[in-house]
């Protein structure tokens, strides 16, 4: 078996003519990806004849589909040994017509349990910690002590001592289930998804605009004329987005502008084809659009037409029914919507701040000023013959994870006046990370949240504060990383030590009332118990910490469904036997739940769930509601009636239409007003207007300078003092999985077997650095926010304030990787692989979020560099190629 | 038509759709020769050969350091690259270690990469027309930046004199199943 998966031969078995064929969506980016899975039992293997295969074609193909070899494994079916293709849809009319894939899609049959390769290692049995070493046990037992402790908690500490840090992406069966429990069941505000400290929007800006963060199409990316990508370059991370859509869609010739410091392959095909990389200084997006803004007001280039109809005037936005627009989170966020504006207004604003003056900008964002002209011209000037280009608007973390809140107003205003938020081909959109798999049961808790907004007004809990304050007795993780997705990576993952390993209570024997003891007086202590889901050892989170580790189960092992960043929902199907006893974290949840006494958590198949969760859905932009009636009428379950729709699926909000199921391509668009309301049919005003309360886009002004930026930003820009420059972080095409499922695919593992950062050669130079070394990078300051401050007044929340009242801890970060010297990179900063287990490069950046938004400044690290030596990478032929990405004749 | 014809032929986009398909002759239960094994256990990986013919596709005294050249091998059907880099090369042949083969058909989804592919500077192949990857023919065909699942397949050589002989293939050719060995 290891031979045709592992070994390097000129040979791979195709699937017989009867093999089974189910479909299923890739399991990584956002885009999902149309794939087939082919299973026949091991023993016999098609032939190269077209009759012989179960493709109809004769091999050799020269053409999809065809057969890599790390696209077919063995692994087990019912029981029994079974062969595994999974290429993706050579008949895929959507997302990826044609089958065209990205190498992480590509090799999706590695990921399939098979003891003789990598994925030896998945978590097969509950574990939990005997002096220090994770020892198999029942699921019984397991969920008995974790719900001993859990009562005693909840009756001694309140529900504010029991939390959760779960994804927030995989299926809606798996994450329902997480919100039940969470928000029904023990009742707590102690929740924050994978990628974020708290439990709030990623794009606020966009949101206060009135515009969802996935309202776009794949069509729309392609039809543009010109696009802003803010912040991301889709080859790397949304590779198929790009490959088809972007240079391909039904505009091929269209103009990208890339705004990154980090000039990858994208970014060189954009520049090649009449598009232009903007290399920003880190988090200073703000400046670049408030520039853009001013050039196109100054020279009349706004679709006045689009702001007339589209953007809210001064009345409009004071109008109010009731709740009007004060009590909301907008208005809470901002404090009462200073920002708030108006196109008169925002002109004046514009006029009057200092930033979109084309000199200064050039100044803030280190881009040359023509470049600045260059953009405005491309994304809004209108033609001789008075036409328009139209632009899209695309933003992802280089954007929302520097300056959040302000970056992402600012684009939204951009994007509006120049015509862009619902039409085809002018949209404005997240490019997306993780595929959209995140369904809420409702009754959340947030108003337990014991922080506030200036106004002491609803804010969200920032978790892992609360738990490096000591405040949380129970901890359940799920499917993540945690301390390397997080800020002050080191600090983090060293309090968690101390509240776990390092506690003096620690099990001596799997006997269920000692352990509810030792647990007890561990808790009673300051300690903390700490419970980690996932389906490989994730270091140090569960091979080091974790007192109790439960495996899971996950894609193709369970059926289960999401959506894509176009809102395709698709069913993933079950094709192969999850290891040992390892379940879907559905069903975890469910055995916890019942010993705890909850009601409701009684599921035995994930369908069972997704049409529970159907009627959950029916308010937001992910609703399937129509479809599990739909499938109830028929006499079918859920899962059935969307397994039929195969990997076209169907894009939510579903809608019935003449008696018909009929997805959603766009949102806010107008042409989705389809009059009288059928059948189950949900009516939401944001489907054909904007998400507001008069179905007009917010404009909203954004100060470069600012008590929620400002003087953050000035202590921890790099210090020129000290030899500091730039540390950011970021994904590449094939690491985009930062070393979880990518270790255990052999091919990926040897082109990235160590996380890398990329270094100018003017910042390599001083210290000697060459391709292949090792490097650390330093940062001494690292800023740590502690307590939960409340808002009161304007500016409680601002950084200097905080720091003035001992809310601010200063600590240090360092991690290493292996150095690529190339003049890709914008001289100042260097990029560095995101979210790597064993090399935290998140330790270099500040755990302080933004005080309007909550979330982290993720891409703000700073540091020196020190060469360690030379990497086991330097000068081997096997193992990481150290060639720089943009490569082009 | 040759593997090359076959992925220009058919358009930039649908490279498979209009193919006319003909059948090759494939040897049943070539020998494998193991070049090369590194790890241990079962995560060991082999770098194997089968046995193909031995052909010479050219002369070390006619290689322009820099410049790429094509030739077929194992049979007339595929079409490679061979370049003599500026730098020592995994399976890199002659004294400098820095000869090498490799296939010009983009393991991705059939890209077409010829000798006006290759970057010198970085010892790199592509960026493919299709969908830009590009492959580090240091290390063994890797992919640098993009797509393909597997490496470049390489040209196994050997030098005989002034000869650069070819006597087999790492890796699957794209579009084959089995690697034809250019055996008659
Ligand atoms: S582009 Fe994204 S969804 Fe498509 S194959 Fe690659 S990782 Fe999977
Ligand atoms: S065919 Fe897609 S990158 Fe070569």
């Amino acid at each position: 078996m290891n031979e045709t998966v592992v070994n390097n031969r000129d040979y791979v078995p195709l699937p017989p003519p009867d093999a089974e064929i189910l479909t299923t969506a890739c399991s990584y980016c956002i885009v999902a990806c149309s794939y087939k899975v082919y299973r026949w039992p091991v023993g016999r293997e098609g032939g190269q004849a077209a009759d012989q295969n179960a493709f109809g074609v004769e091999f050799p193909t020269f053409g999809a589909p065809w057969v890599a070899r790390s696209q077919h494994n063995i692994g087990m079916h019912e029981g029994r040994p079974h062969h595994f293709v999974i290429i993706a849809d050579a008949d895929a009319e959507v997302v990826n017509p044609n089958g065209n894939y990205s190498v992480r899609g590509g090799t999706l049959a590695q990921k399939i349990y098979n003891p003789d390769t990598p994925t030896r290692d998945r978590l097969k049995y509950p574990q939990i910690r005997i002096g220090g070493i994770l020892t198999p046990v029942s699921w019984d037992l397991v969920t008995d002590v974790m719900a001993d402790i859990s009562q005693y908690i909840l009756s001694e500490y309140g529900e504010h001592a029991w939390g959760m840090k779960t994804y927030s992406y995989e299926y809606f069966e798996n994450t329902y289930a997480i919100s039940k429990l969470v928000n029904r069941g023990v009742g707590t505000p102690v929740y924050a998804p994978h990628d974020k400290p708290q439990a709030a929007e990623d794009a606020a800006g966009l949101d206060d605009a009135g515009i969802n963060s996935f309202a776009a199409s794949y069509e729309d990316w392609g039809s543009c004329d010109v696009a802003f990508l803010s912040g991301v370059d889709p080859y790397e991370t949304k590779t198929v987005l790009f490959t088809e859509w972007m240079m391909g869609g039904a505009n091929p010739g269209k103009q990208m502008i890339f705004v990154t410091p980090h000039r990858t392959m994208g970014v060189e095909y954009g520049i090649r084809n009449g598009g232009l990389w903007l290399p920003i200084i880190p988090g200073t997006d703000t400046a670049l659009h408030l520039a853009l803004a001013k050039i196109i007001i100054d020279n009349g280039w706004q679709d006045r037409e689009f702001i007339d109809n589209w953007v809210n005037n001064r009345w409009e936005i004071e109008s109010g029914y009731g709740r009007g627009t004060r009590n909301t989170r907008w208005q809470w966020r901002t404090t009462w919507g200073r920002w708030q504006s108006d196109w008169e207004d925002f002109q004046e604003f514009i006029a009057n701040e200092p930033a979109a003056e084309l000199e200064e900008a050039a100044r803030i964002t280190g881009l040359p000023a023509e470049d600045i002209r260059r953009a405005a011209e491309m994304i809004a000037r209108p033609r001789e013959d008075g036409t328009r280009p139209k632009t899209s608007f695309m933003l992802e973390k280089g954007n929302y994870w520097s300056n959040n809140y302000m970056n992402t107003a600012s684009l939204a205003s951009l994007g509006l006046m120049c015509g862009a938020g619902n039409r085809p081909g002018q949209v404005i959109s997240r490019g997306g990370g993780h595929q959209r798999g995140g369904m809420s049961a409702g009754g959340g808790r947030g108003w337990l949240s014991p922080e506030k907004h200036p106004g002491r007004r609803k804010k969200a809990l920032n978790v892992d504060r609360w738990v490096m304050d000591g405040n949380v007795r129970f901890m359940w993780t799920i499917g993540l990383t945690w301390f390397p997705a997080m800020l002050a990576s080191q600090e983090l993952a060293s309090r968690v030590a101390d509240m776990t390993v390092r506690n003096p209570n620690q099990p001596r024997s799997v006997d269920r009332d000692h352990l509810f003891e030792v647990f007890k007086e561990r808790v009673d202590s300051g300690g903390m118990v700490l419970v980690d889901s996932d389906i490989y050892p994730v270091e140090p989170l569960n091979t080091q910490y974790a007192d109790i580790v439960l495996p899971a189960a996950g894609w193709g092992e369970v059926d289960f469904a999401r959506c894509n960043a176009e809102r395709r929902l698709r069913l993933y199907a079950k094709f192969n036997d999850a290891p040992g006893e390892a379940k879907p974290d559905w069903w975890a949840i469910g055995q916890f739940a019942q010993k705890m006494g909850y009601e409701g958590f009684e599921w035995e198949e994930s369908n069972d769930i997704f049409e529970e969760a159907a009627r959950f859905s029916r308010t937001g932009v992910l609703s399937y509601n129509v479809l599990v009636r739909e499938a109830q009428r028929e006499g079918k379950t859920g899962h059935e009636k969307l397994r039929e729709l195969g990997t076209t699926g169907i894009q939510t909000p579903i809608r019935m239409v003449d008696g018909q199921m009929v997805g959603t391509q766009r949102l806010h668009d107008p042409s989705n007003d389809w009059g009288e309301i059928e059948g189950d049919t949900f009516d939401r005003k944001w489907l054909y207007a904007f998400g507001t309360h008069t179905g007009k886009a917010n404009m909203l002004k954004t100060p470069w300078t600012n008590d929620s930026w400002s003087d953050f930003y000035e202590a921890i820009k790099p210090r020129a003092e000290k030899g500091e420059i730039w540390i950011t972080n970021g994904r590449v095409n094939e690491t985009w999985q930062s070393g979880f499922d990518d270790l255990r695919k052999p091919y990926l593992a040897k082109r990235w077997p160590w996380p890398h950062i990329v270094i100018h050669p003017d910042d390599a130079a001083p210290h000697g650095i060459e391709s292949g070394d090792l490097v650390e990078g330093y940062n001494d300051t690292v800023y740590v926010q502690t307590g939960e401050p409340v808002g009161v007044l304007d500016g409680d929340l601002s950084f200097s304030r905080l720091m003035e009242n001992g809310h601010i801890r200063t600590t240090e970060g360092q991690f290493v990787a292996v150095a690529i010297v190339s003049d890709e990179m914008r001289p100042g900063v260097a990029k560095a692989a995101f979210n790597y287990p064993g090399s935290m490069a998140n330790s270099v950046c500040h755990a302080v979020p933004d005080p309007v938004s909550g979330n982290y400044r993720y891409k703000l690290g700073r540091g020196v560099l020190r060469r360690i030596g030379e990497s086991a990478y330097k000068d081997n032929f096997l193992e990481m190629s150290l060639k720089p990405r943009p490569i082009m004749s | 038509m040759t593997q090359k014809a076959k992925a220009e032929g058919v358009g930039q986009k649908h490279p498979c759709s209009a193919v006319s398909r003909r059948q090759f002759l494939i040897l049943g239960g070539a020998s494998v020769a193991v070049l090369a094994t590194y790890g241990t256990g079962a995560g060991a990986q082999q770098l194997v050969s089968s046995s193909y013919v031995r052909t010479v596709v050219g002369k070390v005294s006619e290689l322009v350091p820099g410049e790429a050249t094509t030739f077929l091998y194992p049979n007339d059907d595929v079409e490679n690259v061979l370049v003599m880099l500026g730098e020592e090369a995994g399976g890199g042949v002659g004294e400098g270690r820095n000869i090498v083969a490799f296939n010009t058909i983009c393991p991705h989804m059939g890209g077409y990469m010829g000798a006006a592919d290759f970057h010198a500077e970085h010892s790199v192949l592509g960026p493919c027309p299709l969908h830009l990857s590009t492959f580090d023919l240091t290390k063994h065909g890797m992919i640098v930046s993009g797509h393909a699942v597997e490496s470049l397949p390489q040209i196994v050589l050997e030098i005989d004199g002034d000869d650069i002989v070819a006597t087999g293939v790492m890796g699957l050719f794209y579009g084959y199943n089995q690697n034809p060995s250019g055996e008659a």
